[in-house]
């Protein structure tokens, strides 16, 4: 059995090399953007830093120069997100309900279509809903682009949560009918309270989708003060010369919301992806 | 509380292809427990569903207390129905349950906060869980929570209750015991009263009339007692007792031919049977006994014994027929063991082997 | 009784479907409508889809015209060439990282957790890292590449047409490893144990247990992460916009980025329309098979 243990010693070393293989970008960023450029350059990044040489003028510098701005993207960001994750979760709770408990004859068409618009690619709105906010005067606002993310919230976390409701047996919602609950009540009063693990693992994944969107941002957002942070960063490369230490820093600053969702909260996210693979 | 009547008239309900209740009728009498009995997907449940508006039928009408019900939904119905899962909402403590039916109807009944306090308390001490209501289900054994359903579909005091297989989740003893409280409660607040199962036990115990079911259709109704000694299909026959009846398949000539033995038909009846080529004879196995070769009817060959406490049910091979005989009597009896038997012609029915209905008592002497 | 369903029914639904009906369907629709619109004539023809895929602007193209050993061959055919090394190697490594993960591994909490963080950070960010991993100044690979002595991927590979998109094509490996490997331990845990129990105790050996046992029984989840992966390959855009915004030379272009250079920069948008559209068609099979595996 020394052939055993061996082999699994091996593995485990190989499998922890990788891991730390995809850990090393993030290290590298962390690193660069608090050591100065020229230390970064003659002695690289991956060693252990000196601590007097060790720098928050990066982040500074990002955050607050006007030209980079990403204090307000940060706080664009949040807005954006909060509100595309609030109405989508409320209209797709509803959708949701008459998708699981309700029957009507356009049930499978409806759900259908939610299903279609959940997989179409982005770029396949844009054209028109360009010109229709210019016309409307949506167009660089931010009302604007959060109804859009709450449109496209709102198809996915129906399938979501409609698959998350059957869940509940369905003895609870006749048991409530015979009883005499309106729909509305058995909605508010068993169903939501019942499904509050789904809710929250919707709107952790719709938060984190709309603060990382890119897209739709270039296309609707032009103003400084409304563009969002995942612009902003872009925008912190050079055309020809790039300051890595602001590059890493801005980085940071934008994937520390999403990180830190994902460091409280990691079971949900997982547990939201993991349901592609497990068939019901 | 008094009960409702309840009258289905014509009630036929499709799945797809599938007819799951089939021009159903039933008269259900104020204060009656009915049991509606037969196997998984003979239309018993979804018969059950019809009464309580949680589905509508296809075809036909349903009355309660004589007020034409189909087109109303359930929660205007006045019904209450016990869920086989017990239905009790994990989230809110075992009062705030039971208390639900009340609250979603406070304002129409013009219910207080004390009014509703005081029913859950009466039902809750009716149903002895009184100190178990600052709890949540989870927190409950089975049976608890069974009387916390219980509970909850007393407290609106309707004019039905309806049950759907109750007891099939708890454990064998639990279920004995919250068996005879449902059939005490019913008696003493008389409220009308549907109850579905496949268990016929159950339903010969609990009963003042069981409906026998299959496909879909109500075969018979009756008292337990008609239901066991008089039986007028075969399906019921052999649904209801355990060990189920015996059939003996016979050939009808100008004499019975049976497996072990041979009978002259009775003069009257001769006619009536010759027509027919084949009957049942149907026999339960209470009704035979082992005795000696003089007194016995047939004979044959003990097949295996299976000892089962207080009673014993003894297979014995007669031609080509396992016939099972259920006795007391200890009988120093072994596998292999050349026996005789004497049926209990008084108790024997013959059915006819096309429609399964039964013919009657056969009385070949 | 019969408009009380109605009422209810359009308590639940009318607000979610009408924003969805504004913000997408209609968009949708209207999309088709504009590509095929003709801004010199006014009128409705094919002549958007012609311009888009004759181009041989490398920018734009959608086909390189020629064949050359190294790119840019054309937006859909480096999509193509996505999926073709993406899909193959997330699968692998996804499988085997997921089987080793749980059965050999001590902690394998820890890596899931390292290696999924690609699918949480914004996709932006993930090509810069990408930009940043492959510099030829702070980046690692390079630098290891330098180690070895191969002098020709010791430089800034984003810089060169040769090695761009490859860059990014192994940096999407590093991003999108997490999904694969998420979904195909969540199959894991699914297969009952006593199917694993039952070939230990026939003397299967660990191999053989995973290529006979566990594969086969793993081939929903294969083919929903072939599905989804290959969807995200074609319709990739941050990635490449943030790290190498299509250059150089056209050489990591890709179909949602042509989209957006038709929209942003030349001011066609029409012609953005109709790649949006052939973007959707192209992607449309793949959007059956997921939808038919979802209809359950």
């Amino acid at each position: 059995m020394r052939g055993k243990l061996l082999r699994t010693m091996l593995i485990n070393l190989i499998v922890w090399t990788l891991a730390l293989a995809w850990a090393l970008p993030y290290i590298g960023v962390v690193a660069v953007s608090a050591m100065p450029y020229k230390e970064v350059v003659t002695e690289g990044w991956l060693r252990i830093p000196n601590v007097d040489s060790l720098t928050l003028r990066n982040y500074i510098e990002a955050l607050t120069n006007p030209l980079y701005d990403l204090a307000t993207g940060y706080r664009n960001s949040l807005i954006v997100a909060s509100i595309s994750t609030l109405i989508p979760l409320i209209a797709a709770a509803l959708a949701a309900y008459a998708f699981s408990n309700l029957d009507f004859r356009l049930k499978p068409l409806l759900f259908g279509l939610v299903l279609v618009i959940m997989m179409v690619p982005q770029q396949l709105t844009v054209v028109p809903l360009f010109f229709l906010y210019r016309n409307l005067g949506l167009y660089d606002t931010m009302q604007g682009i959060i109804l859009l993310h709450s449109a496209w919230g709102i198809a996915w976390i129906t399938f979501f949560l409609r698959n998350y409701f059957k869940f509940i047996p369905r003895s609870l919602i006749e048991a409530a009918r015979v009883d005499g609950a309106s729909d509305f009540r058995i909605f508010s009063k068993i169903v939501l309270p019942l499904s509050v693990p789904g809710l929250i693992a919707a709107a952790l994944l719709q938060f984190t989708w709309v603060w990382n969107d890119l897209f739709y941002a270039l296309v609707f957002l032009i103003s400084r003060e409304n563009q969002v942070i995942t612009q902003k960063v872009v925008m912190l490369k050079g055309e020809y010369h790039i300051d890595w230490g602001l590059l890493t820093a801005g980085s940071v600053i934008s994937m520390s919301m999403p990180v830190i969702l994902y460091a409280v909260f990691n079971k949900y996210f997982m547990k939201g992806v993991a349901a592609w693979g497990v068939k019901r | 509380m008094k009960g409702a009547s309840l009258k289905l008239w014509r009630v036929t309900k499709r799945f797809r292809n599938v007819v799951a209740v089939d021009n159903l009728n039933l008269e259900v009498d104020r204060g009656e427990f009915i049991v509606l009995l037969g196997p998984s997907g003979c239309g018993k449940t979804t018969t059950l569903r019809i009464i309580a508006g949680l589905e509508t039928p296809d075809e036909g009408r349903v009355y309660i207390d004589d007020v034409d019900v189909t087109d109303l939904e359930p929660g205007e119905r006045d019904v209450a129905m016990v869920f086989q899962d017990y239905a009790l909402y994990p989230h809110i403590t075992v009062f705030e349950n039971i208390a639900f039916p009340l609250v979603v109807r406070a304002r129409k009944l013009s219910l207080t906060k004390r009014d509703i306090e005081e029913k859950v308390l009466n039902v809750a001490k009716m149903l002895k869980i009184d100190d178990l209501l600052d709890r949540k289900p989870t927190q409950l054994s089975g049976g608890q929570q069974q009387r916390a359903a219980l509970a909850r579909a007393l407290v609106k005091e309707p004019k039905i209750w309806l049950m759907d297989e109750p007891l099939s989740n708890l454990d064998a003893l639990i279920r004995l015991q919250v068996r005879a409280e449902i059939k005490k409660l019913q008696k003493d607040l008389g409220i009308t009263t549907v109850y579905v199962t496949h268990d016929q036990t159950e339903a010969l115990s609990l009963a003042d009339r069981v409906a026998v079911m299959n496909r879909g259709r109500i075969l018979q109704i009756g008292s337990p007692r008609e239901i066991y000694d008089d039986p007028k299909h075969i399906f019921v026959a052999t649904f209801v007792g355990v060990p189920p009846m015996n059939l003996l398949e016979c050939r009808v000539s100008d004499v019975l031919e049976c497996p072990g033995f041979r009978r002259k038909l009775p003069e009257e009846s001769k006619e009536y049977f010759k027509r027919l080529n084949k009957i049942y004879i149907g026999i339960r196995p209470e009704h035979i006994e082992i005795v000696s070769k003089e007194e016995g009817d047939l004979e044959g060959v003990v097949y295996v014994i299976e000892p089962l406490g207080p009673e014993y049910i003894i297979n014995v091979l007669v031609d080509d027929t396992l016939i099972k005989i259920k006795t007391v009597k200890e009988y120093t009896l072994h596998s292999g063991d050349k026996v005789y038997l004497k049926i209990n012609w008084a108790k024997a029915i013959a059915f006819d082997t096309a429609t399964g209905l039964s013919l009657g008592k056969i009385s070949i002497a | 009784m019969r408009l009380n369903k109605q009422i209810r029914l359009i308590f639940f639904l009318l607000f979610p479907f009408t924003l969805l009906t504004i913000f997408v369907v209609y968009p949708i629709v209207a999309t088709v409508y504009y590509s095929l619109y003709d801004k010199n004539t006014g009128s409705l023809n094919l002549n958007n889809y012609i311009d888009v895929i004759s181009s041989i602007n490398p920018i734009y193209m959608l086909v390189s015209r020629s064949f050359t050993p190294t790119p840019p061959w054309g937006a859909l055919i480096h999509n193509l060439a996505w999926v073709l090394i993406h899909v193959p190697l997330t699968i692998l490594l996804g499988l085997i990282l997921a089987f080793i993960l749980k059965y050999y591994v001590k902690g394998s909490a820890l890596i899931r957790t390292i290696i999924f963080l690609g699918m949480v950070v914004p996709p932006v960010v993930g090509g810069l890292i990408i930009r940043f991993m492959f510099d030829g100044v702070v980046g690692i690979i390079p630098a290891i590449f330098s180690f070895m002595g191969i002098e020709a991927l010791s430089k800034t590979w984003t810089n060169y047409p040769s090695t761009a998109l490859y860059a990014l094509i192994l940096g999407s490996l590093w991003i999108w490893l997490g999904f694969s490997i998420t979904v195909f331990s969540a199959a894991l845990e699914n297969i009952p144990r006593s199917h694993i129990d039952a070939a230990r105790v026939f003397g299967a050996s660990m191999r053989h247990i995973f290529l006979k046992v566990i594969v086969p029984q793993l081939r929903p989840a294969i083919v929903i992460v072939t599905v989804m992966t290959a969807l995200w390959d074609m319709k990739i855009f941050d990635v490449v916009y943030a790290s190498t915004g299509g250059g150089p030379g056209g050489s990591t272009s890709v179909l949602a980025l042509v989209m957006y250079s038709y929209f942003a920069r030349a001011l066609d948008y029409y012609k953005s329309a109709a790649v949006a559209v052939i973007l959707a068609l192209i992607v449309a099979p793949f959007i059956v098979i997921v939808m038919r595996w979802l209809k359950d």
